[in-house]
């Protein structure tokens, strides 16, 4: 393994997790600097790999952000060989990962006390939909369906509409969750020698999300659907502007930003409006303020306006769409977005270091999606010792697919 | 052996020591998972408390914070005003047996508290220092403020909500936001697992500063929109649905449907009782179910109508359709597999009041989170 000065240069990890969430939480880890074994085959391919219809992707991604960094390798695990050269790939990993639905992993016999007989100090990490325990455990889920069972979709909705599907955001969130799990138990197994099995149920991470609700909920307080307004902020809220389709955002906290607000929009008979002179008067009339401002916001460009209400001390950014962000020079300085390029993928803009370490540079995106099985070589030659002829071997027996 | 390794024996985090000084919900998360899992997290507050304590929305009938019960359970307080000499020494103080420093003041105001990153990485070498901001701390928009509405549409994911029903009901209003503080969650958990990531490298090249930023954090999991981007499609709310499947109102509730796998679709097929539709062979294809994805909406969706929300997903997880019902808070806390998971503990706010909040979002099998306790006195620790 090469070493860099990332922070997790040297960690290994066996990457079996599939779709979304899993896969977005090992790109994570392989964003700081562990090594990321992909394991996959041919009758089993992650989904980059396939057309995604319901999507609307009629066929495969050539770049898929969530296998960034990653090394592919194949392994058949219908077959018991492939499975032992699994196990082999986990001992030699600080962490093994994966997404099935509860229980699949134990079934192909690489369950968490398999993996122990043969790891004794090994860190799973189970993400599924439902958990590892529980009667729902069993239940197929996506994105949308955990916001569904865990209430943020219920709770995000125009208050008089149906609940709002979340979608690849629910997903990657409990990706990041999982990271933060996998970093703790790594920490502890640094500490203690110990083994550690982390359940992370992406349902719950959804639940997470709307923890305050269900505070309320817990003193058997129904919790109300706020869609765009908030408790104790008005204005606050998406305007229209100028602009078609081009939205404004805005959040005032406080009387002294009130006051920055109306002045920068030149509205002097707002400031001395009775209806609007505290922060109490300004909830009761949300609905006569969003009149104005939409009256208002309407003869003005939105990007000048943000800028303008940012140098006045207002909270206030455009509704940007993903052009928006693609041409914004501080994600670029940040190194947020980046560009990538590869044979066969034109130069496009990617996700790079999710953070800024002041004692690594190596933070980001090494490498591009792998190919399948590109790195065989180095992981079942150098890593696990195979020789030429016993991959061959294993390649013509389908254990190697 | 100290009382803190005593009291987190086996946790994932035990001995690690956090410092947390918040005025965001990003921050006091962050601050949250840490805690979870072990770490001893102390909160430094103004004499007049987090502004967190008296954040919305309230417990009912109580002047508590429900936001604040929910992030501050089993923390320490203390009361610190950094920019004061007294101040001062107790973060310096505290400083010199803390870990991780999770701070989310901003750039201009930093120098004034003493909490500029350079001085700190002198006198504290081994020190962590994540500093969790809107914007982040570098960059020509560094010193941006932005709410969670704000950040949620300047990471891109704003614009694109409502998808759906939703936006199919209400095409010409406003994009809406996600409920809470999804933008702020996301940028907590990033600092989080940035923070453990650069204590590990802690024994290889001391500590170091980390710059987390909201906005990247909700840009990092709406990255799909970016790919997209790439792939030559920009991403709108009105466009940005599933070809078929989504949000169905039934009998007593909504649910939602999705079918990726071929074996969905056929279990779908049964779940709905075999219809005459469903039997034409072109809808074998799963590219030519995506085409008539809004023909086969309009047939689920007057199935739907005529059957009661709980039966119909009943039958649905039976057969192998992915459904699930949307679930209101109230069905969550009282929810059986959530019971089954030990997801909620009881909770003492200040008072006496009692309540249950969300242990964690993740378990450890091989050991028991920190689960429930009290919402900290303002300086209780002092």
């Amino acid at each position: 393994m090469k070493l860099t000065s990332a922070p997790l240069s040297g960690v290994r990890i066996a990457d079996f997790t599939i779709h979304a969430a899993g896969p977005f939480c090992t790109q994570l880890l392989a964003q700081l600097g562990a090594e990321c074994i992909k394991i996959e085959s041919k009758t089993r391919p992650d989904a980059f790999r396939k057309p995604h219809a319901v999507y609307g992707r009629m066929t495969a991604a050539t770049f898929d952000q969530v296998s960034v960094n990653k090394l592919s390798v194949r392994l058949n695990l219908k077959q018991p060989e492939a499975v032992l050269l699994a196990k082999r790939l986990v001992s030699v990993s600080d962490v093994a990962a994966e997404s099935f639905r509860a229980g699949v992993m134990k079934r192909l016999g690489l369950g968490f006390e398999d993996l122990r007989a043969t790891k004794p100090d090994v860190i799973l990490l189970s993400l599924s939909s439902c958990g590892q325990s529980g009667p729902d455990a069993h239940f197929a889920g996506y994105a949308p369906l955990f916001g569904a069972w865990g209430g943020l979709g219920w709770m995000t909705g125009y208050p008089d509409g149906p609940p709002v599907e979340m979608r690849h955001v629910m997903d990657h969130s409990a990706g990041i969750h999982a990271a933060v799990a996998t970093m703790g138990a790594l920490h502890q197994r640094r500490r203690t020698g110990k083994a550690q099995h982390i359940d992370l149920a992406a349902r719950e991470v959804a639940s997470a999300m709307i923890g305050d609700a269900l505070v309320q909920a817990s003193r058997g307080f129904t919790p109300v659907r706020p869609g765009n307004r908030h408790l104790t902020m008005a204005p606050h809220g998406v305007y229209p502007t100028q602009q078609l389709d081009r939205w404004l955002t805005l959040a005032i906290r406080n009387d002294a930003e009130w006051q920055a607000l109306i002045r920068e929009l030149d509205q002097p008979m707002a400031s001395s409006d009775p209806r609007f002179a505290t922060a109490d008067a300004r909830l009761r009339h949300h609905d006569e303020l969003d009149v104005l401002l939409t009256k208002c916001l309407s003869t003005r460009n939105a990007d000048v306006t943000a800028e303008r209400l940012q140098r006045a001390g207002v909270c206030a950014h455009v509704s940007w769409s993903m052009l928006d962000i693609a041409r914004d020079p501080h994600l670029r300085a940040r190194g947020t977005t980046t560009e990538v390029s590869a044979p066969g993928i034109p130069r496009r803009l990617a996700i790079g270091a999710p953070a800024r370490f002041s004692k690594a540079r190596d933070v980001g995106i090494r490498r591009l999606t792998p190919k399948l099985g590109e790195d065989e070589d180095y992981v079942f030659g150098e890593l696990l010792g195979l020789s030429s002829a016993q991959r061959a071997d294993l390649e013509r027996r389908e254990v190697i697919l | 052996m100290s009382e803190d390794s005593l009291q987190g024996g086996d946790l994932p985090l035990a001995g690690c020591r956090v410092l947390e000084h918040s005025r965001t919900v990003a921050a006091a998360y962050a601050g949250r998972l840490l805690g979870a899992m072990g770490a001893t997290v102390v909160m430094l507050e103004p004499p007049d408390g987090s502004p967190l304590r008296t954040a919305p929305p309230l417990v009912n009938g109580t002047d508590h914070s429900a936001l604040f019960a929910y992030l501050s359970p089993g923390k320490r307080s203390l009361v610190c005003d950094p920019r004061t000499s007294n101040g001062q020494r107790v973060l310096e103080r505290e400083l010199a047996s803390t870990d991780i420093l999770i701070d989310d003041t901003p750039v201009l105001e930093r120098e004034a508290c003493n909490l500029d990153p350079n001085v700190i990485a002198e006198s504290f070498p081994a020190l962590v220092h994540v500093s969790v901001l809107p914007f982040g701390a570098s960059g020509p928009k560094a010193n941006w403020d932005g709410e969670e509405v704000n950040l949620l549409h300047a990471g891109g994911e704003g614009f694109l909500l409502p998808n759906g029903l939703a936006n199919e009901l209400f095409p010409y209003r406003p994009p809406l936001k996600i409920y809470g503080h999804f933008g702020q969650y996301q940028g907590g958990s990033m600092a989080a697992f940035a923070a453990l990531a650069a204590w590990w490298a802690v024994p290889q090249v001391g500590g170091q500063y980390v710059d987390v930023s909201v906005q990247d954090a909700v840009l990092a999991v709406g990255a799909f929109g970016l790919q997209r981007l790439g792939d030559g499609s920009l991403e709108h709310r009105s466009t940005r649905r599933f070809r078929y499947g989504g949000v169905f109102e039934a009998q007593g509730g909504f649910v939602e449907l999705l079918t990726l796998e071929d074996r969905q679709w056929a279990a779908l097929i049964e779940l709905l009782g075999r219809p005459a539709w469903t039997q034409d062979e072109a809808l074998h294809d799963p590219l030519e179910r995506s085409r008539r994805g809004d023909e086969i909406n309009r047939h689920i969706r007057e199935w739907m109508s005529r059957h009661n929300v709980d039966d119909i997903v009943q039958w649905a997880q039976r057969l192998g359709v992915p459904a699930a019902k949307y679930r209101t808070p109230d069905e969550v806390i009282h929810g059986a597999h959530e019971r089954s998971r030990g997801l909620f503990a009881p909770l003492t706010l200040d008072g006496g009041v009692q309540a249950q909040v969300l242990v964690a979002p993740f378990q450890f099998r091989c050991s028991e989170l920190n689960a429930g306790g009290r919402v900290p006195a303002l300086g209780e620790s002092q």
